[in-house]
């Protein structure tokens, strides 16, 4: 087992759910969405973030418009379609769950309950 | 000191250094080998490029003249790299040295990964990359070498192995699935232009192979040494002149073909990615150094995770050992199921191997017409000098042969070449030149041909009439002097023409024409006659009639025997202008005439080139049809009714003889000699008759009809009876002189 492994895993595993949450509050542009990110300490790189937003859009979760900018092309301004509202919701049910699990479990210093001590042998 | 260039990126100009440039271009290309696979591939790599013009525009609004290689690699650290994309999805801010650790271990681990988390590598077809099958690319995909290599290779043993290259390539192509696959080399055949003699061929292919320079210079330039070396050693010891054999011999000549077509053919590798190309280096510094820092951190807890491996491998391989025999039963099933549509797949690659393969013989039936033609031109080319006159008709010629013949060559081996390294032209101006210098040839081709019929529209003769020794035994043999010319053999140009050609024994200063035919028609008075009908074309009737006139062929005479030459010269200076000797012997009534075999060596055609037949038009001569037919061979008498074979006769008159009749003393001794070896004489007929069958291409002679000569003017000789036997005795003592 690679410690590195895991922890990718775990990233992985979050990663929609924290653009989803970024986008949730309004239209975000991509790199503001790093800048975000990156003020909460989780970093990212912008390239896995093109990827993912486009995945979500082509799944319908998310729309875009485009923005006229006066710094170079027109900007690609994403927001949160009906179904990716619901998407996040659950996505937001789901990750109280397991955090709430993984707190409980995690911050539990007590020893298990030994089973040979439980289960007196008759 | 860097090159600038304007981009048109996403609509706005942009300024950018051309290594710059190179970068960028080398990672947008790395991005969608990426995803390759992902569905929205343009839309992802879009939003990243609009993100660089954004983030570019913005750099040049503060000042900068143009975006650096500083700028664009700035803007790619913060993008990330396609091999960071798995691992870095996300790190969190903690301390700064963790992160930096955790990079690193992360390459390492990627680096572990690629030999062995990856998945399977497996053989597949190329779908994206192929010619036939895509099997070589397939391969070359799964070697992660130049799938030109594999090309190469693969003809190789199709050529040198009896075409079981083809056969395994039909079963690859019947066995393997196809698929589409990534690009996954970095590395090209170039020519550098930075490193050559003549044209960087030798040092690419050393970058390529990451070998020293003078190998492959040294092997192109092995026959150019060897050639030299033979060429010396040949004069030394025999008095001969190789020329250019070294080019054009074997071995030497397809290392030179080769050099000439690699130059054709490769790229030069111009540009810094393009040189990095040809190296099979990543192009990206970055990813340089990644392996560099890798190799030598990771070899420390490599050295450390190795024991760790070996154990989780043990236990690795006994879960995977069970997980593979159940998926083995699992695949088993559609697998069987899948046999049935793969027999119908294997028919339809058949079917397709066999229409390629006609195909193919068919591009191998025109490349070996075009092959012959070019030997064929060859061939006759010696013949050039009494053919054509002038400067123009040489030159005519010169350039029709080397256009029109050798520009579809070269064309065809460049194009074979291309295709097989999967070369895409990025011009089009060497198909344009190739096409314009054959129509050139083409052109010069056809006025040389109209100023070659010109020089044969007209056709004179000249007749002499040759005194004659009247034969005394009444009989007269025609025969071939087997006396030798000094005539060299008939090996023209590697092919045995065996004296088949009607021209041979080529030199440079003289040809043998062997156009010569035997007539036989019937004297108008007592004596025999031989009139010598010489014919010439030319583009006009005197320079017809000066060149047939200029035509040596002097029969001789010994006893009854009438020896004509093996054929008569041209030279250069008199030219070729289809000249031809008809031997017109006129027999009198009652008198014999044999003609012998060798006068089946002569060759008869005529060019005919008038009006009526334009063009040039080859056909055996009917003219002179009032003579009679004859066999070689055979015995003949003159009678009323024309030539009659003696055999025939005989048997007549041995009836006759049986009644009482008398013959001639003279006669009838020679027929006691002719029966006695007439059971031979029969012999050779049967051979005869297999042998005029085939020679009766050159001798379709007219009819048997009766009809007298009229065509020939024949002037009466002068020659008196009683001269005769001295006249004999002298000649049979000059050729009995001769003899010693």
């Amino acid at each position: 087992m690679n410690i590195e492994n895991t922890q990718s895993q775990m990233r992985k595993g979050i990663l929609e759910f924290c653009i989803l949450s970024i986008i949730r509050r309004g239209e975000a542009y991509p790199s503001d969405i790093v800048e975000e990110m990156k003020s909460a300490n989780l970093h990212i790189l912008e390239g896995t973030l093109y990827p993912l937003l486009t995945r979500l859009k082509n799944a319908d979760m998310l729309t875009y418009r485009w923005v006229e900018s006066n710094s170079g092309p027109p900007r690609k301004y994403f927001s949160l379609t009906q179904k990716g509202q619901s998407f996040f919701r659950e996505l937001e049910a789901t990750w109280n769950e397991l955090a709430n699990a993984v707190h409980t479990l995690a911050n539990k210093t007590d020893s298990i309950p030994d089973s040979t001590n439980q289960n007196p042998s008759f | 000191m860097k090159k600038i260039i304007n981009i048109n990126f996403h609509g706005r100009v942009v300024p950018i250094e051309e290594t710059a440039y190179e970068i960028l271009k080398q990672y947008i290309d790395s991005l969608s080998r990426y995803f390759a696979k992902e569905e929205g591939r343009e839309e992802i790599i879009n939003d990243i490029e609009n993100r660089f013009a954004e983030l570019f525009s913005e750099r040049l609004k503060k000042d900068a003249t143009c975006i650096t290689d500083a700028d664009v690699n700035a803007i790619i650290a913060s993008m990330g790299r396609p091999e960071d994309f798995d691992q870095e999805d996300m790190a969190p801010n903690g301390n700064t040295q963790g992160t930096e650790s955790s990079k690193q271990s992360s390459n390492q681990q990627a680096k572990q990964e690629s030999f062995t988390a990856e998945e399977p590598r497996r053989l597949f077809r190329s779908e994206n990359d192929k010619i036939l099958g895509g099997v070589c690319g397939g391969l070359a995909n799964y070697l992660r070498i130049d799938p030109a290599i594999v090309r190469i290779i693969f003809t190789l043993i199709t050529f040198g192995g009896f075409g079981s290259g083809l056969l395994i390539y039909i079963i690859l192509w019947i066995v393997l699935p196809s698929r589409s696959l990534a690009f996954n080399i970095r590395k090209r055949l170039y020519r550098n232009p930075d490193n050559r003699v003549i044209a960087g061929v030798a040092s690419g292919l050393a970058a390529y192979f990451h070998i020293d320079v003078w190998i492959p210079r040294l092997i192109f330039s092995f026959p150019l040494i060897l050639g030299v070396f033979t060429s010396i050693f040949r004069n030394t010891w025999f008095d001969f002149d190789p020329g250019p054999v070294f080019i054009t011999g074997g071995f030497g000549g397809t290392l030179f073909i080769t050099y000439i077509i690699l130059w054709i053919v490769l790229p030069e590798a111009v540009t810094a990615s393009e040189k990095l190309e040809m190296r099979g280096e990543k192009v990206d510094l970055e990813s340089i150094k990644n392996t560099v820092k890798s190799d030598l951190e990771g070899f420390k807890s490599r050295a450390t995770d190795f024991g760790n491996e070996v154990k989780e491998r043990a236990q690795q391989f006994g879960t995977e050992f069970k997980q593979s025999t159940q998926q083995f039963a699992s695949e088993a099933a559609p697998a069987v199921r899948r046999t049935g549509s793969g027999i119908g797949h294997a028919i339809g690659v058949l079917f397709k191997a066999f229409f390629l393969f006609l195909a193919g013989v068919m591009a191998f039936a025109l490349i070996m017409v075009l092959i012959g033609l070019l030997f064929s031109g060859m061939g006759v080319f010696p013949f050039k000098n009494y053919l054509l006159t002038g400067f123009w008709q040489n030159t005519l010629a010169w350039i029709s042969l080397v256009l029109f013949l050798g520009i579809p060559g070269i064309a065809l081996l460049t194009w074979l070449i291309r295709r097989i390294m999967g070369v895409r032209s990025r011009n089009h101006y060497l198909g344009y030149i190739f096409g314009s210098l054959w129509v050139i040839g083409l052109v010069s081709f056809f006025v040389l041909v109209g100023l070659l019929v010109n020089n044969f529209r007209t056709r004179a003769s000249v007749e002499d009439e040759v005194s004659m020794v009247q034969p005394a035994s009444g009989k007269l043999v025609v025969k071939m002097t087997d006396e030798k010319v000094s005539y060299y053999g008939s090996d023209w140009f590697g092919f045995n023409w065996d004296n088949d050609a009607p021209f041979y024994s080529l030199r440079e200063d003289s040809v043998m024409m062997t156009t010569v035919r035997v007539n036989l028609v019937r004297s108008p008075d007592s004596a025999y006659h031989l009139t010598l009908v010489k014919f010439s074309h030319g583009n006009n009737p005197q320079v017809a009639k000066d060149l047939a006139s200029r035509i040596q062929f002097s029969p001789k005479e010994v006893d009854s025997t009438l020896y004509l030459p093996q054929g008569f010269a041209i030279t250069p200076n008199t030219k070729f202008r289809n000249q031809q000797v008809l031997v017109v012997v006129a027999v009198p009534l009652g008198k014999r005439i044999m003609v012998d075999r060798s006068i089946d060596d002569y060759h008869w055609f005529s060019i005919n080139v008038n009006r009526r037949h334009r063009g040039w038009n080859i056909d055996w001569n009917t003219d002179w049809d009032d003579a009679f037919s004859w066999d070689s061979n055979v015995e003949y008498v003159m009678t009323k009714d024309g030539l009659k074979k003696m055999s025939d006769l005989r048997e007549q008159s041995d009836e006759d003889e049986n009644k009482g009749n008398n013959k001639p003393k003279s006669e009838k001794g020679y027929r006691y000699k002719q029966k006695s070896d007439s059971t031979l004489q029969k012999q050779k007929k049967d051979n005869q008759k297999e042998n005029s069958s085939t020679s009766a291409w050159f001798q379709r002679d007219a009819s048997d009809d009766m009809r007298t000569n009229t065509s020939v003017s024949t002037g009466k000789s002068d020659v008196d009876k009683e001269d005769r036997p001295e006249a004999v005795n002298f000649l049979s003592f000059v050729s009995f002189l001769k003899k010693f």
